[in-house]
């Protein structure tokens, strides 16, 4: 049994890691589409404005990706190296799915990725193009995988216990399992919607200075990224609602860790709570009267929204992290919604390049959809606790045979190597935004005539 | 049956993982030796083709592990925790060094030094991994049982400085198979040198596993004894096709050579233990994962293998020959940049319109944005189910024409012309 400052500074280490790892993925799956999109247009009608599109994105992916990888192989080897009694428990199920991701997923990323960074100039713009697919879809199978894999820990299905290890009773059942159905669509829309705010933000980022070269390219990535924004927004809001309900019946602890309240009589919203988690209430509370009941689907605004006494006390997750990681996904999404809506309202009034308000205001939000990725993994995985796989293994008793000096000296090495790459990433990404992309000019039709006259 | 299988998987991804990820070490390590920048940061840019593609083996590795050995992947792990954790901030910063490097287009030395000085770290700690491995872990029920400190050793220093050598090796080679000019040929001078090293390494490890490793060897079953005698008769030939071809053309037979003494190394030493997989006793049989798991890992892995191998040398085949500098495409012309010509974005002037006018449309427009916002979040889920989804898919195909239309339009306006030629 192993103490239980090791097991927090366990879970520490593995939310700091996992966090970390997240915020790459989120921007690369969608920057991958993009890359393989451009150069497809690029391929297709030759236009150089796509190619510069393409190079300029390239810079920003290859690094992102690269650190993805490396904080990947972390991930890989922590489930073993902190928390080896899950590991043993869960590895006939969770490990066999991680397996098939690495398979099919990491190595098509891995493997095309050299021909499409290093590829120019060397093989055929439609090889080029290929890879550029190819890693795209690597991207996009491993958000599959990985996505499976969590949804079984949250909601396991398909399996039976022998010998405190868990077995695969119907393949389909684990991989397709209840959860999945409902936070994979959730998450591909959420990768692909922070990609798009990022984009988005780094490009109107050169309207609001008015760089002349790199004009034409904004004006081209910002149609682009808000056009994708316009329409999955709403999207996705949906499919987090419905996240949210089908989460809150399988896990009704977790819906009344994050909705913040402690007894069941309030029918309204909590904004603000300082709970007070010894005495089972809330210290301050700020909400809007009876949105809560209109949230949870009814409209007359009376029914209570479910509190956390109803739930066991050695059951209740942390409603410090389940609620505020909540609250920065969701306020977030309101204000990506709000944004989404007014890009397109610009546009259809034929605004959307020369209003100078919005386009600042898209620069502030060029983090916003990583943000919500993570207030929203937060709430999701602080909810499950005390539980590391749902209702069956305790996470107190996940953690490995370790001692508290190699937990802690491990966590301060993590924290202080992640805060000093995350610091070089975003100072990388900084000087190559303001560097800019490299100029091009248009070629295609030389119009002799017009130099002579 | 199928937990064979599974520690073949296992053992080809290791396997793979020490053969490629093992030059790219070398290089790594020989990068710091080497006094010249353009050269270094050579070195940087051969290994920032493949390194992403080399690095997967050891998740491959790792998962199998998990997946089909999930006793000894228990085990293990606990029982090495501060050198592979080191080793996975080793990872990272060589990562780094080498992202950041290439991303930087000229060379820096800081980041040079990080990537070589990882790439020792890296290795050093793969060695204390491993050499902790073969002298045993205290274990009990499949879970580590043992102290911080029961991975170091005297065998695993010993096998981290044969490590490091292993990998010195294959780097030499590569450089000799890939570049040209000085490097070429001190590569071609380092190699033999090394592979002295390497072999000296190579007996002192192999016979001091008998006084390391816990476990007795069981040499006198013919077909051990049989296969381990083979698998030590090839390393030892590849070793002398190695040192005859050193400093020698064809320039690719060093690179082969070295790859096939360390694929036959690893067999011999799978040879003198199997199916004891950690020891002193845990075996194959006891670390395995139920024969469901197997099946599905090894049927799902062995689809896909054909097709990974496939790309992964077409990947490999891409990147033949001797390094060059990537060409880079200069850009076509050069446009007029920047802040000087300002002048070329015409500065927005709006149309004057009634204040009122103004306040009553965005007074709207936000009523309507709450709206649309509530029905996208289901609102109306618990009245009746149909009303939302139509909701949105009339919002969402309402952006997408938008988008369309506008776009056409801004096409047609000019706002994505490049400066140069008119658009025919």
């Amino acid at each position: 049994m192993a103490s239980s400052s090791v097991v927090e500074l366990s879970r520490w280490q593995f939310a700091i890691t996992a966090i970390f790892h997240m915020t790459f993925p989120a921007l690369t799956v969608g920057l991958s589409l993009l890359l393989a999109v451009a150069y497809t247009v690029y391929v297709r009608t030759g236009n150089p404005l796509y190619l510069q599109i393409f190079r300029f994105w390239k810079k920003i992916f290859a690094v992102g990706f690269g650190l993805g990888v490396v904080a990947g192989t972390v991930m890989t080897f922590e489930f073993g190296l902190n928390w080896g009694i899950y590991a043993h428990a869960v590895g006939p199920v969770i490990g066999v799915t991680i397996g098939m991701e690495v398979i099919t997923a990491f190595f098509l990323e891995a493997g095309f990725i050299g021909i499409m960074l290093y590829g120019d100039g060397r093989v055929k713009p439609r090889t080029m193009a290929l890879a550029s697919w190819m890693v795209a879809a690597g991207t996009l199978l491993s958000t599959t995988w990985i996505l499976s894999a969590n949804s079984w820990m949250q909601d396991p299905a398909g399996y039976t216990e022998v010998d405190g290890q868990f077995q695969a009773t119907d393949w389909g059942k684990v991989l397709l399992n209840p959860a999945f159905g409902y936070r994979f669509p959730h998450m591909l829309l959420a990768v692909l919607i922070s990609a798009s705010w990022f984009v988005a933000g780094i490009s109107a980022w050169y309207l609001v200075k008015r760089r002349a070269s790199a004009l034409p390219f904004a004006r081209r990535t910002l149609s682009v990224a808000l056009g994708v924004l316009a329409i999955l927004m709403p999207v996705q809001l949906y499919a987090g609602d419905a996240t949210a309900v089908f989460m809150g019946g399988h896990q009704p602890a977790k819906l009344q860790a994050f909705e913040g309240n402690w007894k069941t009589d309030n029918n309204g919203y909590n904004l603000v709570v300082i709970p007070d988690t010894d005495k089972g209430e809330n210290d301050v509370r700020i909400e809007i009267p009876h949105l809560g009941a209109v949230i949870g689907h009814d409209l007359t605004g009376r029914a209570e929204v479910p509190g956390l006494l109803q739930t066991p006390p050695d059951e209740r997750p942390n409603m410090w992290s389940a609620f505020y990681g909540f609250r920065a996904m969701y306020f977030t999404a309101l204000a990506m919604f709000a944004t989404a809506f007014a890009g397109l309202v610009l546009r259809l009034r034929g605004r959307l390049f020369t209003s100078p308000r919005f386009l600042r205001w898209l620069v502030w939000m060029t983090p916003a959809g990583i943000i919500a990725i993570t207030g929203g993994w937060i709430t999701a995985e602080t909810g499950r606790q005390p539980w590391v796989v749902y209702g069956r293994l305790r996470t107190a008793d996940a953690v490995s045979h370790l001692s508290l000096t190699e937990a802690a000296l491990s966590l301060t090495g993590f924290v202080l190597l992640y805060a000093t790459l995350l610091t070089l990433w975003i100072r990388y990404i900084v000087r190559t935004v303001k560097a800019g992309p490299e100029p091009v000019t248009d070629l295609r039709t030389p119009a002799p005539e017009a130099s002579v006259a | 049956m199928p937990e064979y299988l599974t520690y073949a998987l296992v053992l080809l991804s290791l396997g793979a993982y020490v053969v490629l990820d093992g030059y790219d070490l070398g290089v790594g390590m020989l990068s710091l030796v080497d006094r010249d920048e353009r050269r270094r940061r050579e070195y940087n840019e051969l290994i920032a083709t493949a390194w992403d593609a080399n690095e997967s083996w050891i998740i491959l590795a790792g998962v199998a592990l998990w997946a089909g050995l999930p006793g000894a992947y228990a085990t293990v792990l606990p029982g090495v925790y501060p050198p592979l954790v080191a080793m996975l901030f080793a990872v990272i910063l060589r990562g780094m060094g080498l992202e950041f490097q290439s991303a930087s287009g000229t060379y820096r030395r800081g980041w040079g030094l990080l990537f070589g000085g990882a790439s020792l770290a890296v290795t050093l700690c793969q060695g204390l991994v491993i050499g902790a491995v073969l002298s045993g872990l205290p274990q009990q029920d499949g879970h580590f049982t043992g102290g911080a400190l029961a991975w170091l050793t005297p065998y695993s220093v010993l096998c981290a400085l044969g490590l490091v050598c292993v990998y010195l090796l294959a780097g030499a080679a590569w450089l000799q198979d890939k570049t040209e000019g000085t490097a070429h040929a001190w590569a071609g001078r380092l190699g033999r040198p090394l592979l002295g090293a390497t072999v000296v390494a190579a007996l002192v490890l192999g016979f001091g596993l008998e006084v390391a490793d816990p476990q007795h060897f069981h040499f006198e079953q013919p077909l051990r004894a049989t296969l381990f005698g083979l698998a030590v008769a090839a390393a030892a030939v590849c070793g002398a096709v190695a040192w005859y071809g050193f400093g020698r053309r064809p320039d690719w037979r060093p690179f082969a050579a070295v790859l096939g003494a360390e694929a036959a190394g690893l067999l011999a030493l799978v040879a003198a233990t199997a199916p004891v997989v950690v020891p002193p006793s845990l075996t194959l049989h006891e670390a395995s994962s139920p024969h469901g798991s197997q099946v599905f890992l090894v049927v799902g892995v062995g689809l896909c293998m054909p097709f990974v191998l496939a790309y992964n040398i077409y990947a490999w085949w891409v990147f033949r020959g001797k390094f060059r500098e990537p060409a880079r495409q200069p850009p076509t012309a050069t446009a007029p940049d920047d802040r000087s010509t300002d002048g070329t974005a015409e500065p927005f002037t709006p149309r004057p319109e009634s204040r009122v006018v103004v306040i009553v449309r965005r007074t709207l427009l936000t009523l309507l944005g709450i709206l649309l916002a509530a029905v996208s979040q289901d609102i109306f889920g618990g009245e009746s189910t149909w009303v939302d989804p139509l909701g949105i898919a009339l919002l969402s195909g309402t952006a997408l024409v938008a988008w369309i239309l506008g776009d056409r339009r801004d096409g047609r306006l000019g706002e994505y012309d490049l400066p140069g030629g008119e658009r025919p």
